[in-house]
């Protein structure tokens, strides 16, 4: 009987995420022309995503360049997620209006937020150049998105505008369930501030912790949309911006070659299972905390 | 609320189901039974496009050969331009498809053409033998050499200027390159962008264009690339190098902070008088002119930069792609005469005076004056790019590298020699000179 009742959704998730990945897997190992299928190519793919000029220095750095979106969005947008969670938690007036504002940039796609920022960034008619030239800080008037020492962390900083909401409204969730008594068996053995919250809120926040950096982690890894908006599909400038997501497109879409299919298929086949094989160390490790915790 | 959502489930999975289902390709099919139900016997082609902004055009120029060919009925179908060659490439491997479809040229043709997608032209369409021979390259089969499509189109490299602040600065048309060099010095003093030049994330396909405008004669035009395709020469040539470094040298008077700069913003500085010139494609003209109607547009070649191998200005172009017929359609024969058709002047001059573009059709001169002189510059003075027309075929594309390593050079982090060596280590792993 029950599995009458999970049929539905074994069919569903076969259909649309099994199949797929299978397909790309099966699409990796051969050689292709155009749509043909002309033989197996073992490893072949594989190997000229490694091998290739310029395909092997662009994966490297497409992988530098994710990492640092890693960290760098754990560092502003989680941080600053956990400082805004604290002070609703803190301060309850205005909550829900301040979390609804925290959390409509969701309602943007990436795609539209990335385009409205190199608008307001545009070093020729954009308003922020112009208003810090207005307010006589013309040294600040960069070319934001034309420089490659600013253009990944102004993505960074965009990104983390856009889902600061996010980490903040998992903290709030966890902070709400930690038991008040806690926080003042803390204060009757006279801990500070610091001390309360380094010592027993932040542990208790370890399975929202855990949450926050793997689904940081695999939409980071996945970047696409913002920064093809900001940046094209080469990571301008210079490819000081190029993402794996980006590469992907390159090669899948943008080239468009007789081998296209088979190397694209590779790509992703990679990015798949590093995605996943690191997502599931790193639940894993989370798991083992909180265990220790108890 | 459990129970609807599996419900919902279940309706999601017959409607994928049924979409899966053999047959499914309903679109097509449909089609052509309501034009069986309306006109007897006559057959309904669909004619698929990357052009979504020309369906006005197309339909204007499609009645005309519905009323020469009246059992025939054209239904043009544009897709998204970006998601085009996909889309395509899916059509024509199943039912549903197109019968006859704007093809892409040279490398982008190239997929369809290995994949057995397409039906050879040879033999079929006389009226082919008539067209420029490099235009028809950028239809054929790279290694079968038979011709896949009927070319439409065809864009030429130059640069575009304004009249009216060339005439307010004194500046004239330039005769040598050290007049556009002296003209784009005064125009910079006066204020204004000389170059409308963007190197921006959207503007990187653009760059190996700035590049033609300015360096074709002096990396040595056709003579050069026949040269590259033997064997006989490299990228890493001091002619080839010497003529990126042009771009180098050209920055100071394109816009500040060039590579931030999009195409929309340089189209913007040229449509309104905040620069002089545009190097760009004869696509541009259309943009320019509907952005602002009343600006005075002129064109000039550049002339050849001192040390050029060529001494004479060139215009660089090439072929914009083609209509091809689906080697699977129904309709093979009705899908035949429709690019047949599309080969005739009558045809040519629809879509020049329709579209406002070259077309390919040999005899077809454009209404537009400043058009059909970058026409009659092509007809004379006429050079392949060759990064596009020849140097797509495999991955890494040439252009592809070029556009990423000329951006590297404009922020100052590589120069001319280590890019021109890029490009060359780049396509030597697919192509093999002497083919």
């Amino acid at each position: 009987m029950l599995a009458v009742f999970l049929l539905p959704a074994l069919l569903l998730y076969s259909v649309f995420i099994v199949y797929p990945l299978v397909t790309a897997l099966d699409y990796s190992f051969f050689e292709w022309r155009g749509i043909r299928q002309t033989g197996f190519a073992g490893l072949g793919n594989y190997r000229d995503l490694f091998g290739v000029y310029p395909y092997d220095r662009q994966l490297w750095r497409a992988f530098g360049h994710n990492a640092l979106f890693f960290a760098g969005t754990m560092l502003i947008q989680n941080t600053v997620g956990l400082l805004f969670a604290l002070l609703l938690y803190r301060y309850g007036r205005g909550k829900r209006f301040l979390q609804a504002a925290f959390t409509t940039p969701y309602l943007v796609d990436p795609l539209v937020v990335g385009y409205l920022w190199s608008l307001l960034l545009n070093p020729t008619f954009g308003p922020v150049n112009s208003l810090l030239e207005a307010a006589g800080l013309d040294s600040w008037a960069l070319p934001w998105l034309g420089d490659t020492r600013t253009a990944l962390p102004i993505v960074i900083v965009v990104n983390a505008w856009q889902w600061v909401g996010f980490p903040m409204l998992l903290f709030s969730a966890a902070l709400a369930g930690i038991p008040a008594e806690y926080h003042e068996a803390a204060r009757v053995d006279g801990a500070s501030a610091w001390q309360a919250f380094r010592r027993v809120t932040l542990p208790l926040l370890t399975p929202a912790i855990g949450v926050v950096s793997v689904l940081t982690f695999i939409g980071n890894f996945n970047a696409f949309g913002l920064v093809y908006a900001m940046a094209g599909s080469t990571g301008s400038p210079a490819g000081s911006t190029d993402v794996l997501g980006l590469l992907f497109y390159r090669v899948a879409f943008v080239e468009g070659g007789t081998e296209a299919i088979g190397r694209s298929s590779a790509l992703a086949v990679l990015m798949f299972v590093f995605i996943f094989g690191v997502s599931l160390l790193a639940s894993s490790y989370f798991r083992r905390r909180e265990r220790r915790l108890l | 609320m459990k129970r609807r959502w599996i419900a919902g489930a279940i309706g999601v999975l017959a409607v994928a189901l049924s979409a899966c289902a053999p047959g499914g390709g309903a679109s097509g099919q449909g089609g052509e039974a309501q034009g069986d139900k309306a006109g007897g016997d006559k057959v309904t082609l669909s004619l698929w496009s990357w052009r979504v902004e020309d369906v006005r055009a197309y339909e204007k120029i499609l009645a005309k050969f519905e009323e020469s060919h009246p059992k025939i009925h054209v239904e043009f179908k544009p897709f998204q331009a970006t998601e085009y060659n996909n889309i395509l490439a899916t059509g024509l491997s199943g039912t549903a498809g197109p019968d006859v479809a704007q093809l892409r040229a040279y490398g982008g043709l190239q997929p369809l053409v290995e994949a057995g997608q397409l039906v050879p032209l040879d033999g079929k369409v006389e009226a082919l033998s008539g067209f420029d021979a490099k235009l028809l390259e950028g239809a054929k089969g790279h290694k079968d050499g038979k011709i896949y499509g009927v070319p439409f189109a065809y864009q030429t490299l130059q640069v575009l200027y304004n009249k009216k602040l060339f005439g307010d600065n004194g500046v004239q048309p330039p005769a040598t390159w050290d007049d556009m060099i002296a003209a784009a010095g005064k125009l910079k003093a006066a204020g204004i962008t000389p170059f409308a030049v963007a190197a921006g994330p959207d503007a990187t396909w653009t760059l190996p264009i700035v590049h033609e405008i300015f360096g074709n004669a002096r990396y040595g035009s056709t003579k050069f690339r026949d040269a590259l395709l033997s064997g006989e020469k490299k990228f890493t040539d001091p002619d080839f190098t010497a003529s990126i470094k042009l771009l180098k040298d050209l920055e100071p008077y394109f816009p500040k902070d060039v590579v931030a700069v999009k195409i929309p913003d340089v189209q913007a500085l040229f449509a309104t008088g905040k620069a002089a010139m545009y190097p760009t494609g004869s696509f541009d003209l259309a943009p320019v002119l509907a952005a602002n109607p009343s600006l005075e547009v002129g064109a000039f070649q550049v002339p050849p930069p001192p040390g050029s191998p060529v001494t004479t200005p060139v215009t660089p172009g090439w072929a914009d792609g083609s209509f091809g017929v689906n080697a699977k359609s129904a309709h093979q024969a009705e899908a035949l005469e429709l690019v047949k058709w599309m080969a005739t002047p009558e045809f040519g001059q629809l879509y020049a005076s329709e579209l406002k573009q070259l077309s390919a059709v040999p005899g077809v001169t454009p209404s537009d004056p400043l058009l059909a002189e970058m026409a009659k510059n092509y007809a004379a003075n006429g050079a392949p790019y060759t990064l596009l027309v020849d140097f797509r075929y495999g991955q890494p594309n040439g252009d592809a590298v070029f556009r990423d390593e000329v951006q590297k050079m404009l922020v100052g982090q590589t120069d001319a020699k280590a890019v021109a060596e890029s490009v060359q280590k780049g396509v030597e792993q697919w192509f093999k000179p002497g083919n």
